[in-house]
């Protein structure tokens, strides 16, 4: 479970790029954060995982067995140990592209691995056969020996959540992993990452709200650095203008002549791309 | 259920390789240090004797500075670097215009062109600078001569491959309105060529710099030949002295240089016409 | 109602413009025309540059060039040896710079090491580069005498120098991403380094080490001439004692060796970036 809790980023001007976010994430749920860019999404995001520090708040992980971690303004030991329990998906190339699939994947568990046995052993066997198991989920146990510089935007996503899922965290975060896809390789890994989050909680940054709307179970839109939304994924046409701001609710609403109250994108939309998607 | 791993992807494999390959590369150093009669021991020295070195090289004669004739003889090594540049990139430039496929008045010139650039090139400036210091003398001009000589074979080449690079469209829009070669070359190579030509005069002043100084060890005057002289009296102070100037101006100049290249190159107007 | 001549003086009024700034771009052209001539005069006095000695010289120059036909084949078999010495001095400190030069780069780089270590490698590496091989060979050969090991240590010396500075660099330009997207799995500094670093630059390792032992080929034949040892020493006492059929030899073999050198370095950098010498 995830506990977010008042986070504030502030630039040295005194402007708040992020105020007081508060959410909470529990087993089961599939959380997505919806905002227009620059709306703070990335920056709560990667406060959570601790590329950012946030200038006041607490973030908290919990596990099963009761064992808590901090990522908020922490050591770097502590920082360490708490990000072996978040599988980060993010988004374009954050995979190094000079190693194969297969050592890709296998990075994941790094955090567990002792830095020395790492410079003088490299990976054991072992965890080579687990991070097959985790690249077959994603279908893409055939590619383990390629060079990962040489697959596509989509292929490479499936890899990083195959990285993820090997790492065995509390909480899937991610951070856009869609944007850069076109829709059936988008749909693709929506299909991916909806079944895991049943077991393991999955939190995301999308900028699709029909998309979100299929598959995510909970939305909080964010718009200039505050919470302005916190509830189911399927979101009216009006708050999402609420969310997006006035000016860009047009791009969402090419007809404005439909009843406001209604949810615009509901899951009755491309009936099509229900039945599985391969690529 | 449980999935195969490629062979080729096995990390035990990847781990004998790693392993493999720096064995082999500590063996090819052994090996040349055999070759070369060299062990280890023999790069530490007996400590006393570097103490001993020591105190005659340090602290450098700094009341050499306040001498003019150090200071001649860095104009004199600057002198040499500029000329070097300026002569052999200039005549460079006229060269490449003959070895470029597009702008070369026969086939035969260019190969014969090419070939003169390349021996240029290719000679070791050590067997030149000897041959030019019986031929014109002990002193800088030696230097300058072959600084030019050698700044021409290797940019000769590169300016001869841009010219070759240069858009087609351009030279056949000068001579579709009748222009001689000379006009083509002068409204339709040149602008394209200018930018890079001055950019790279830059950096071969940069590198004529710095090959100086072992041109002047060898008796091509500037600091290096002080260096030498000094060297060869055994007057380790002085060595010191030159030493750190030798140091101080090939990064200030670098600097310099930097900075002029930049603000010329964000001027294009300057050079392009 | 607007005079005729107002008119046509309105109309002229961008030519005009353009002419003035055509007249001024022709100044500052003049100026710097005027510039360099005078310090082309300059320097040429300084350099005792003169007409008259060029043609003398020339005059000297092609008889003695005379002499140096038909180079001395006999001596050709005795010369592989010092050859050898060259080419293997060049190797040796090709390879030394580059197992050295990797820990020296890393802690050169903005985004691996802490400001004041960076400050200091940095500063190192350029007074290194400020001061020539050929110097620091007369300083080496105060301590050990003359032979191969000043030379062999100021070949490495040098080596180390030129690679660190564009290894350091070249690791400044990995996608930060990469590097972020490795440290979320919970890795240490050192495991970021050993898997996103390392990979990442290897082949620019060795395509900059492939022109390091070019340059080092060439320098070694210099430094030989000091009093290293190898070809550079025989073309220059056979210059010095007026043999000039012999040092006719010793530099057909060195430019043979400078081509030979070339080829097979071209070659294998071709290999490298076509991703051929994977690990």
């Amino acid at each position: 479970m995830l506990n977010v809790s008042k986070i504030v980023v502030r630039l040295p001007n005194g402007k708040r790029l992020v105020n007081d976010v508060s959410f909470t994430v529990g087993r089961g749920e599939f959380v997505s954060i919806l905002g227009s860019s620059g709306a703070g999404k990335s920056l709560t995001l990667r406060c959570i995982i601790g590329l950012t520090k946030p200038n006041e708040g607490e973030i908290t992980l919990t596990g099963p067995s009761g064992q808590s971690y901090r990522t908020a303004n922490v050591s770097a030991a502590e920082l360490r140990r708490a990000r072996r329990h978040i599988g980060l998906i993010f988004q374009g190339s954050n995979l190094v592209k000079r190693l194969t699939v297969l050592e890709n994947v296998m990075l994941g568990r790094l955090g567990h691995i002792n830095p020395v046995r790492s410079w003088l052993v490299g990976f054991k066997d072992s965890e080579a056969r687990e991070a097959m198991v985790a690249l077959d989920q994603v279908n893409m146990a055939a590619c383990a020996g390629r060079l990962t510089g040489s697959l596509s935007g989509g292929e490479m996503q499936r890899v990083s959540i195959a990285r993820a899922i090997h790492q065995r965290p509390l909480i899937y975060l991610a951070d856009e992993p869609i944007s850069s896809l076109d829709p059936r390789n988008a749909d693709a890994i929506m299909s991916i990452l909806q079944p895991l989050s049943r077991d393991t909680p999955v939190i995301g940054a999308f900028h699709q709200p029909a998309v979100v709307a299929r598959y995510c179970t909970r939305a909080i839109g964010i718009r200039m650095g505050t919470v302005v939304y916190d509830g189911p994924a399927q979101i009216s046409a009006r708050q999402l203008e609420h969310i997006y701001g006035e000016s860009s609710g047009e791009s969402f609403l090419p007809h404005r002549d439909l009843d406001p109250q209604l949810p615009f994108f509901g899951p009755d939309m491309q009936p099509s791309l229900r039945e599985g998607v391969t690529i | 259920m449980s999935i195969e791993v490629p062979a080729s992807a096995l990390p035990s494999r990847k781990l004998r390789l790693t392993i493999f390959y720096i064995l082999a590369i500590v063996t090819a150093l052994y090996l040349l240090f055999w070759f070369l009669d060299l062990s280890p021991s023999s790069v530490f020295v007996d400590f006393r004797f570097v103490n001993d070195l020591a105190h005659q090289l340090f602290p450098p004669n700094l009341a050499l500075f306040l001498k003019s004739a150090l200071f001649v003889s860095v104009i004199e090594t600057l002198s040499m670097a500029f000329l070097g540049t300026v002569g052999g990139g200039g005549i460079a430039l006229i060269f490449a215009f003959f070895a470029a496929t597009n702008t070369t008045p026969h086939p035969l010139v260019r190969l014969a062109v090419r070939t003169m650039l390349a021996m240029q090139r290719s000679i070791p400036q050590l067997i030149v600078i000897l041959v030019l210091l019986i031929a014109v003398g002990i002193g800088p001009f030696a230097g300058v001569l072959a600084l030019a000589i050698g700044s021409m074979g290797m940019y000769g080449k590169f300016f001869a491959d841009t010219i070759e690079q240069a858009d087609k469209a351009m030279l056949e829009s000068v001579q579709s309105v009748g222009g001689t070669r000379m006009q083509t070359i002068r409204y339709a190579v040149l602008p394209q060529v200018m930018p890079s030509f001055v950019a790279n005069l830059f950096y071969a002043f940069d590198h004529n710099l710095r090959a100086a100084i072992p041109l002047g060890i060898f008796g091509g005057g500037g600091i290096g030949f002080e260096l030498e002289f000094a060297r060869g009296l055994l007057h380790y102070k002085d060595v010191m002295a030159y030493t750190s100037l030798i140091v101080v101006m090939i990064t200030v100049m670098e600097r310099i240089s930097d900075w002029a290249r930049r603000s010329i190159i964000t001027q294009p107007q300057l050079i392009a016409k | 109602m607007v005079s005729p001549s107002v008119m046509l003086f309105r109309q002229e009024l961008p030519f005009l413009e353009w002419r003035k700034g055509i007249a001024c771009q022709r100044w500052k052209q003049a100026a710097i025309a005027a510039v360099l001539l005078s310090l082309t005069a300059l320097t040429s006095w300084r350099c005792n540059v003169d007409v008259q000695s060029f043609i003398s010289g020339v005059d000297k120059g092609i008889p003695l060039l005379g002499l140096f036909f038909p180079p001395e084949w006999s001596r050709l078999v005795g010369m592989l040896q010092p050859l050898a010495v060259t080419v293997v001095l060049a190797m040796a400190a090709t390879i030394l710079g580059m197992c050295l030069s990797l820990p020296c780069a890393l802690a050169a780089s903005s985004n691996l090491a802490p400001p004041p270590l960076r400050l200091a490698m940095r500063s190192f590496i350029a007074l290194e580069r400020g001061l020539p091989e050929i110097v620091q060979l007369l300083l080496l050969i105060a301590i050990f005498g003359l032979g191969v090991v000043p030379g062999l240590i100021a070949l490495s010396i040098g080596s180390i120098g030129m690679l660190a500075k564009l290894l350091a660099d070249g690791i400044e330009e990995i996608e930060p991403s990469m590097l972020e997207s490795v440290a979320g799995t919970g890795a240490t500094r050192s495991q970021v380094i050993r898997y996103a670093v390392i990979p990442q630059i290897l082949p620019a390792l060795f395509a900059n080490g492939l022109f390091q032992f070019e340059f080092n080929v060439r320098t070694s034949i210099i430094l030989g001439a000091i009093g290293a040892g190898g070809i550079g020493y025989v073309m220059r006492t056979s210059m010095l004692s007026m043999d000039y059929s012999t040092a006719c030899m010793a530099t057909l073999l060195t430019l043979a060796l400078v081509f030979f050198t070339e080829r097979v370095s071209d070659f294998l950098r071709a290999r490298i970036l076509s991703g051929g010498l994977l690990r």
